[in-house]
């Protein structure tokens, strides 16, 4: 944070959300009031597509009996971003789990609810492999019309909007602010930085290690999103005595249980560093490190050993974007 | 007769003259023909000022944790934000 940048927090989706905006651009609201808008999007946003709210748009689309429903635009766009993730990963970040995860004991939010001890929960899971895509693939049976302003999907099969919407809100967010000399959107972890002095004084970015809450690592980042997933916060003992947590694999729609803990991920945009992240962990060591050695990341492995993964493996990220020619001239 | 003829060998100043004639007139060939080529015409070329942009983004290893560490990290480190009196950004998992 720099001076004169404008921080604020509040709880939203569940989770803990901040703002940081520089100095607007000419013409533009002070910070604050571009702060009190984006809060207000933000809240705007989970009313609309918790799962855990029967009254929210995202409810009624999974109850509608119709093949063909009509949609709002924020709600197009969070299923198209979740169909996207699932596309990206090869469908490992399956957004119509809903039904599994409702089985496996997470029905309601647990906002504020203590998570169980993950390291207890290790000694008791059951043995490691990669998860592994659901061949059915039913968000393939999933088709968005902007034109039309619907979905088309078989009734029965529910959205869950859970594994993209943290970072879909901070990207929309960082759109709105687009234009403001430094922002960073941070949605419960899954965070979107941007404005032209963030390039000249990147922002820090602490990785916290999901076993100890310590950090582990700090980033230092000018532009893009960062996300992390982890099975230290949401995890649960099941009505049978076993430990749960929400990152399921889509093959058998248990809680996965790979080898790793943790997962962070870069990318272009926090949708992507998301998916990104939840692709890494679902994968497993071998396939996590595959999964981010493009963008890079951090694999967190099961007996806390953390891992740097891609660009990070070197100490240092060079991102590199397309050479732009700007004059030419014969001689 | 034929015997003599066949044995007959030119003189070692005669090969020696022959192959230095031999030599100044294939030199005087090749300058000439080197002086007389007409210069290559200007060719156009054509420069392309390409500007490379580079975000370069550092990892600050925390102190005691390594990229690569065994155990559990147990160290944390301060960082300009939290310098600055505010909490840091974290990712974490949610």
């Amino acid at each position: 944070m720099t001076m004169g940048e404008h921080d604020i927090t509040f709880d939203a989706m569940g989770s803990h959300v901040r703002l940081l905006i520089g100095e607007p651009g000419p013409g533009m609201d002070p910070a604050p009031a571009a702060a009190e808008r984006a809060r207000e999007f933000i809240v705007a946003f989970d009313a609309a597509l918790s799962r855990f709210k029967p009254d929210s748009e995202l409810s009624a689309l999974n109850a509608d009996p119709r093949e063909c429903v009509p949609a709002s635009e924020l709600l197009r766009a969070a299923v198209k971003a979740g169909l996207a993730a699932a596309e990206r990963s090869g469908g490992l970040v399956d957004p119509t789990l809903a039904d599994e995860i409702e089985s496996a004991g997470y029905v309601a939010s647990r906002a504020g609810v203590p998570g169980a001890p993950l390291g207890v929960a290790l000694g008791e899971a059951p043995p490691r492999h990669p998860a592994s895509p659901n061949p059915a693939a039913r968000w393939r049976r999933f088709e968005v019309d902007d034109e039309a302003g619907t979905i088309f999907r078989p009734p029965g099969v529910r959205f869950d909007t859970g594994g993209t919407g943290k970072g879909l809100a901070a990207d929309l967010v960082a759109a709105q602010l687009r234009g403001y000399s430094r922002l960073i959107v941070d949605c419960g972890g899954d965070i979107r930085i941007g404005g032209a002095d963030a390039l000249v004084h990147p922002y820090e970015v602490h990785v916290e290690h999901p076993l100890t809450g310590e950090c582990a690592h700090v980033l230092r980042l000018g532009t893009g999103g960062v996300a992390t997933s982890g099975l230290n916060v949401r995890i649960w003992r099941d009505a049978d005595g076993r430990y749960a947590h929400h990152l399921l694999d889509p093959a058998t729609g248990e809680p996965a249980w790979t080898g790793l803990v943790g997962a962070t991920a870069l990318g272009d945009t926090a949708v992507e560093a998301e998916t990104l992240s939840k692709a890494a962990l679902l994968s497993g060591p071998k396939g996590g490190r595959e999964v981010l050695a493009e963008r890079g990341g951090f694999l967190i492995h099961d007996s806390g050993r953390i891992e740097a993964v891609g660009p990070l493996s070197v100490g240092r990220l060079r991102v590199r974007i397309p050479d732009i020619p700007v004059a030419g001239s014969r001689g | 007769m034929t015997e003599r003829a066949r044995a007959r060998r030119p003189s070692s100043a005669l090969v020696l003259w022959g192959s230095v004639a031999l030599f100044a007139v294939l030199f005087a060939l090749l300058t000439y023909q080197l002086s007389a080529a007409s210069a290559p015409a200007p060719q156009s070329v054509l420069v392309r000022k390409v500007i490379k942009r580079r975000v370069v983004t550092t990892v600050v290893p925390t102190p005691g944790a390594s990229t690569v560490t065994s155990g559990p990290v147990t160290t944390s480190s301060a960082s300009a934000v939290s310098a600055a009196g505010a909490a840091p950004v974290t990712t974490s998992a949610s």
